[in-house]
């Protein structure tokens, strides 16, 4: 079992390694690093601060690292942008803490096979400013498209606003290098080469590695899949006089079939209520407006032009009005900056305060969402009858798969917590909120989490039922590939991999 | 040093009620927020890659020590990795989408001033201010002839041969780096302001204005200097002051005001924009065909903390001969120099690879001269553009003008 607290010769044997200026043990480095947006037990951040943090420049030095860790059975938890929502890059036992995000440099641009490999440590609006001066870019776009960077898109499987179109993460990525817990480096993909895109050699070790959250460990080093640089974006928001007609409309169009369509934002009744906060809301909308379908679309301006002509007979023959350009054009645009507002958050009696964001994301069928979205508005209406310090803040639906947007969902309920009045009760109520929240989506049909990843306090619980035999398999993989559970040990309930029963088995 | 189990977990906190009074409520707007989009566009973090460095970790460390986790003495060095561009406040959701109706607006600026103000005032002072700031007040002037003492006995040398007056209502205040350093900058300002027939004389005895010793947290310092320097306007009779540079106009129409209220009355004149009006209204004409090819650099100070950038475009698209290509504004929201808020003197190294980075983004568009309007910005990114295989050369907007003008330079 690792231990909390290092050595002074591990911390030497770190700087010799990584090089003295890039090892920290001082407090705000490490205080620094202990969190991600999701909520965060304010109360107890001192749990959660790693004891020294290293910037590594290359797969030697992590290599390294987490040979020197598995010497001293010492914790490494693996952090790029820190801007994951589950807690991944969040230390549960202290310990090392690898921040990549020194190693971000493009490695090869390769216009002819189209691929671009990169360093760990780049964000994926950096990577498009360098990428688009050749007509190509890497259409990984998730909310946090500034600030989230491309090892931490594979640490968690991440989904992207334009997914429908160009696929998520895991189709994006064609294979990267990973340093393994016990700090030998391979190259993984879909079969050998780096730049195969299939292959039905051996196992598909690509995925394994795929939202491991940092339990399995780091990678170094990803060969991206380039497309052409879209010639023309369409975008169309349409207005609804009820969930239900809407929730319909949203279905047609994602079964249109129509190739370059990128993705179907549902937008709810309390969401709505949510952006009508502020008048500089694109919703100055009356209250009769009950619900938003948005759609966009990318590809060559000829195949865009007709689709687009598709699309809005599809909303507008469903029910839907259509917003017109300027709103569709200009909330699409600001998609990635929208997604939460402090001053959003209200308490009960309509007070501003300020509230961080905590979206629930799950996948949910379409035939599934409206009841769903009953039972998830429920538990945050109870959680807020007892603790003024949360607030509903409405809830998505995005198409959520690669290619084929037609039939399951991301499916997200919003909600504003008022993190300074945290204490031990209410932390613990949250925790069963987030539980509740989970199981009605195994329930029907869906699965805990989307994109962000379900190794969260509460939600974590639930993987065992969803994953059922499955997660025994996760157990096993674990315990062979980290023996000594160094990487982000805590995680995923795989500390149970390592307990007397499991080893005997 | 061996680490040993996270520590200091429950102390009290070193900020006075007044400073939380100030700064609780934005740092938990950040906090909350948690979006880090501030930090691609953050010229010290492109460099350094270290999240204490980020406006996230600034605002959060606010947090952490009323929380008591953290004091002054273990996050003073983190707020050293500033420019105080203004980037991260401008690509802030909180500012961008919901500051005008809550009225409110994050200022990553004015926190790392305070907090640098409260690590000087704590007694933690970093070696290269604090001879910087010692330099300064013996000096009257910034000491920026690298160890060549500046001195008030040649504080208006720049202006030898130019028959200046002393004084009157408009009155053209020098910034240090071209009172001492690049003075072909104020006698192109003064030419131009001659041949526009603009009246105005110099200060009796000018200071530096302070702003610099404000940015790196010596308060009182910043604030001795202002009462000498708006002292000398008065005797002088001063009603409008000219400024050359954005780092005087931000010390101006910002921290004077804040000073002295209601009282200070006097009229700031940006010489970018009086230039950009002269030209428009016919009363300065460029004939003069200057055959550069050129970008401009955007004051981070004009564009990202007063949104000035269409004034200094107009002036370029006006010289003619000039090709003028142009980055917009918003891409040089990440762009910097890095010669601002003594970062450059305490980290010369970090600033140096940020003017580097910012001159191979000049010369990826193929151009032989990078136009700057802040003469601060002008030595680091003369310094690698010179150093460059094909050299890029850095001058003043308004040493262009004059030029343009058919003033004869020196």
């Amino acid at each position: 079992m690792a231990t909390a607290g290092l050595e002074a010769s591990a911390v030497d044997e770190l700087r010799a390694i990584c090089g003295h200026d890039y090892v920290f043990t001082g407090k705000s480095a490490r205080y620094n690093r202990a969190r991600v947006p999701a909520p965060f037990p304010l109360h107890r951040w001192a749990d959660h601060v790693p004891d020294a943090v290293v910037l590594p420049q290359t797969a030697q030095q992590i290599s390294e690292v987490v040979k020197l860790a598995n010497r001293y059975r010492i914790p490494v938890v693996p952090r790029a942008g820190g801007t994951g929502l589950t807690d991944g890059a969040v230390p549960l036992r202290h310990g090392i803490l690898v921040d990549v995000k020194l190693m971000n440099r493009i490695l090869e641009l390769d216009l002819e096979d189209r691929t671009v490999t990169v360093q760990p440590g780049i964000s994926m609006l950096k990577l498009n400013e360098e990428l688009k001066k050749h007509g190509v870019i890497y259409p990984d776009n998730p909310a946090s498209y500034p600030c989230s960077l491309v090892g931490g898109r594979i640490g968690t499987s991440g989904w992207s606003l334009i997914g429908a179109r160009y696929g998520h993460t895991r189709d994006l990525v064609i294979s990267f290098q990973i340093v393994l817990p016990t700090g030998e480096l391979i190259e993984v993909g879909d079969g050998g080469g780096r730049k195969v895109r299939k292959s039905s050699t051996g196992y598909q070790l690509k995925h394994l590695f795929m939202g491991h959250q940092g339990t399995l460990g780091i990678v170094t080093e990803a060969t991206l899949e380039l497309v052409p640089r879209p010639e023309a974006e369409f975008s169309a928001f349409f207005t609804y006089p009820d969930y239900m007609t809407a929730w319909r409309s949203t279905g047609a169009l994602a079964k249109s079939g129509v190739a370059t369509l990128a993705g179907v934002v549902l937008f709810d009744e309390r969401k709505l209520d949510y952006l009508r906060r502020d008048d500089e809301a694109y919703i100055p909308q009356p209250p009769e407006v009950k619900a938003v379908t948005a759609t966009a679309m990318y590809g060559n301006a000829d195949e865009v032009r007709v689709g687009a002509k598709r699309l809005l007979k599809i909303g507008l023959d469903s029910g839907g009005s259509y917003l017109g350009d300027e709103i569709s054009q200009g909330d699409w645009a600001s998609r990635h900056d929208r997604y939460a507002t402090p001053q959003h958050g209200r308490t009960r009696s309509g007070q501003v305060a300020l509230m961080s964001w905590h979206c629930e994301d799950a996948s949910i069928p379409w035939t599934a969402l409206p009841k769903v979205r009953e039972e998830w508005h429920a538990i945050a209406d109870r959680l807020i009858q007892r603790f003024d310090m949360f607030d509903d803040w409405g809830m998505f639906a995005y198409t959520n798969g690669a290619y084929k947007p037609w039939a399951d969902y991301l499916t997200e309920i919003d909600i504003g917590i008022w993190e300074m009045q945290w204490d031990d009760e209410s932390w613990t109520a949250w925790v069963e909120a987030k539980r509740d929240i989970a199981a009605v989506a195994i329930a029907h049909g869906g699965s805990i989490s989307a994109c962000h990843g379900a190794c969260r306090e509460g939600e974590v619980d639930l993987v065992p039922l969803e994953l059922g035999g499955g997660f025994d398999v996760m157990k096993k993989i674990k315990r062979a590939l980290d023996p000594n559970n160094i990487m982000n040990p805590g995680k995923y309930l795989l500390d149970q991999a390592y307990e007397k029963e499991e080893v005997e088995e | 040093m061996g680490a040993g189990a996270p520590s200091g977990t429950s102390g009290p906190s070193t900020l006075t009620p007044e400073f939380l009074a100030e700064w609780r409520n934005a740092a938990y707007n950040c906090y909350s927020s948690g979006h880090k989009f501030c930090r691609e566009v953050c010229p010290v973090m492109q460099v350094t890659r270290d999240e204490s460095h980020t406006p996230t970790a600034f605002h959060a460390n606010v947090v952490a020590m009323e929380g008591g986790h953290l004091s002054i003495e273990d996050v003073a060095s983190d707020y050293v990795h500033c420019t105080q561009c203004g980037a991260c406040e401008l690509r802030c959701p909180n500012t961008l989408f919901t500051g005008d109706f809550y009225r409110f607006r994050t200022r990553t600026v004015d926190l790392v001033k305070a907090m640098r103000t409260l690590a000087v005032d704590s007694g933690i002072e970093q070696p290269q201010w604090k001879e910087w700031n010692e330099l300064t007040e013996r000096f009257r002037s910034e000491p920026v002839l690298n160890g060549t003492p500046v001195s008030q006995d040649t504080v208006a040398a720049w202006a030898t041969g130019l028959d200046l007056p002393v004084g009157g209502e408009t009155i053209l205040f020098c910034d240090c780096e071209a009172a001492f350093y690049r003075t072909s900058l104020p006698r192109a300002v003064a030419r131009i302001l001659q041949h526009a027939s603009v009246e105005f004389g110099l200060m009796r005895e000018q200071w530096c204005c302070g702003g610099p010793a404000a940015e790196m947290g010596y308060a009182e310092q910043a604030r001795r200097f202002a009462e000498h320097n708006v002292a000398d306007w008065r005797a002088a009779g001063a009603k409008r002051i000219i400024v050359l540079d954005p780092h005087d106009y931000i010390t101006f129409t910002e921290d004077y005001p804040r000073y002295f209220g209601e009282e200070f009355d006097f009229e700031i004149v940006l010489m970018v924009e009086l230039v950009a009006e002269l030209v428009r209204e016919g009363k300065l004409e460029l004939t003069v065909p200057i055959e550069r090819v050129a970008t401009y650099h955007d004051a981070c100070r004009l564009n990202k903390r007063k949104g000035i950038h269409e004034a200094p475009r107009e002036i370029l698209r006006a010289i003619p001969g000039l090709t003028f290509k142009d980055v917009d504004h918003v891409t040089q929201w990440s762009y910097c120099s890095g010669a601002g808020a003594g970062f450059a003197i305490e980290r010369p190294e970090i600033a140096a690879e940020i003017a580097r980075r910012r001159v191979e983004k000049a010369a990826e568009l193929e151009i032989d001269t990078l136009v700057s309007a802040c003469v601060w910005s002008e030595r680091p990114l003369t310094e690698q553009g010179a150093g460059r295989q094909q050299p890029i050369e850095v001058v003043d907007l308004m040493e262009l003008v004059a030029q343009a003008a058919g003033l004869e330079a020196d």
